[in-house]
């Protein structure tokens, strides 16, 4: 748990190194991701140590989010002036986003090689 | 007895409890997505705020280390990332070009209908990175000048709303096919979508796992640089 949160930390701070040194316009957490994931293909030494400490965070990702997200409610003045465009947009927009990315898939997928079951 | 409401205790204990009840409440509710964590937490923190006095502000920053959390937490996402890389080498082209196509629509079509009811420039913003894992989202927000509460609730509702329709939507497009429906949920719907991919079987939840870390992956590389160019066009 520890060894992963530091590997953890250490490669948030590395993505923090690169976007200081390039001025790229990325999210510094971003580029940490990439970083490690590209340490991981290029089998990193120790690297299943992550395992733990991501699993755990990723897991309760929802108590980590939430905070932020009573806001809306408890800032709605800020928003009540977009409350359609908002709706039909996140719930309209999700529709016809599954539905066309659904057929995108049917289509390019080839034949999986074994039965699918249902 | 007030002021011990001001401390960084309170908001945490406060954030803790909430979330505990509510796992609870969605584990009692077998995984209902409209009883999402998310949802259900949030209750308990919108009424207590204001019956003690307590600012939003104020309460934000009492919780500061949750969402210093969220840094780590955006790292993690390579961990699960690199181990689905390997189960899915065999359709690299389809699983690319639809990671491509579909952040794309995702992004494109919420900032379309937003832009076109009326929406302001901020508004739209948090609502680009809506089909992004939330805590890649709430980074991505920043570079978008969208509010960080906006993005992360419409993140929430996209999770919930895919995850409640990907049952019809894949019967009335005979979509019997693991992969396919896996990876569309968790394109659009992120973790809330790859919770539901996993009651579709194992495959279904792998596939859904790497839609969710590549298409994060793709809108936070893009979006940044692509925003100033979309806002510049329509506003």
């Amino acid at each position: 748990m520890l060894d992963g949160l530091l590997i953890l930390l250490l490669f948030q701070f590395l993505g923090e190194v690169v976007i200081h040194l390039t001025g790229l316009p990325l999210p510094a957490p971003v580029v940490g991701m990439v970083l490690l994931l590209l340490a991981l293909m290029f089998n990193l030494p120790g690297g299943e140590r992550i395992a733990e400490a991501a699993g755990a965070l990723i897991r309760h990702i929802s108590l980590l989010i939430f905070p932020l997200g009573v806001g809306i409610v408890l800032q709605w003045s800020r928003y009540q002036d977009y409350a359609l465009a908002l709706t039909v947009a996140v719930v309209l927009g999700t529709v016809i986003a599954l539905v066309l990315v659904t057929l995108l898939l049917k289509w390019l997928m080839p034949a999986p090689p074994e039965r699918p079951h249902d | 007895m007030t002021e011990l409401v001001h401390t960084p205790l309170f908001g945490l204990i406060l954030t803790l409890a909430s979330y505990r009840m509510a796992i609870w409440i969605y584990g009692k509710a077998h995984s209902l997505p409209v009883l999402h964590p998310f949802l259900v937490a949030s209750i308990p923190v919108i009424v207590v705020l204001p019956l003690v006095g307590l600012s939003y502000e104020e309460y934000r920053q009492q919780t500061e280390i949750l969402s210093f959390l969220l840094g780590p937490a955006t790292v993690a996402l390579a961990w699960p990332l690199y181990r689905q890389l390997r189960t899915v080498r065999q359709v690299w082209r389809p699983v690319l070009i639809t990671t491509l196509v579909g952040a794309a629509l995702a992004a494109g079509i919420s900032i379309g209908l937003a832009w076109w009811l009326g929406a302001p420039e901020p508004v739209v913003g948090s609502l680009a990175p809506k089909s992004i894992t939330t805590p890649i989202a709430v980074e991505v927000v920043k570079s978008t000048d969208g509010f960080v509460s906006l993005a992360a609730g419409a993140v929430a509702i996209t999770g919930i709303v895919g995850a409640l329709l990907a049952g019809p939507v894949f019967r009335l497009l005979r979509v019997r096919d693991d992969r396919v429906r896996g990876f569309a949920l968790g394109l659009v719907a992120h973790a809330i979508g790859t919770a539901r991919a996993f009651e579709f079987g194992e495959k279904a939840g792998a596939f859904a796992g790497l839609a969710l870390g590549l298409t994060g992956l793709v809108t936070a590389l893009a979006l940044p640089w692509l925003w100033p160019w979309i806002a510049g066009w329509l506003f």
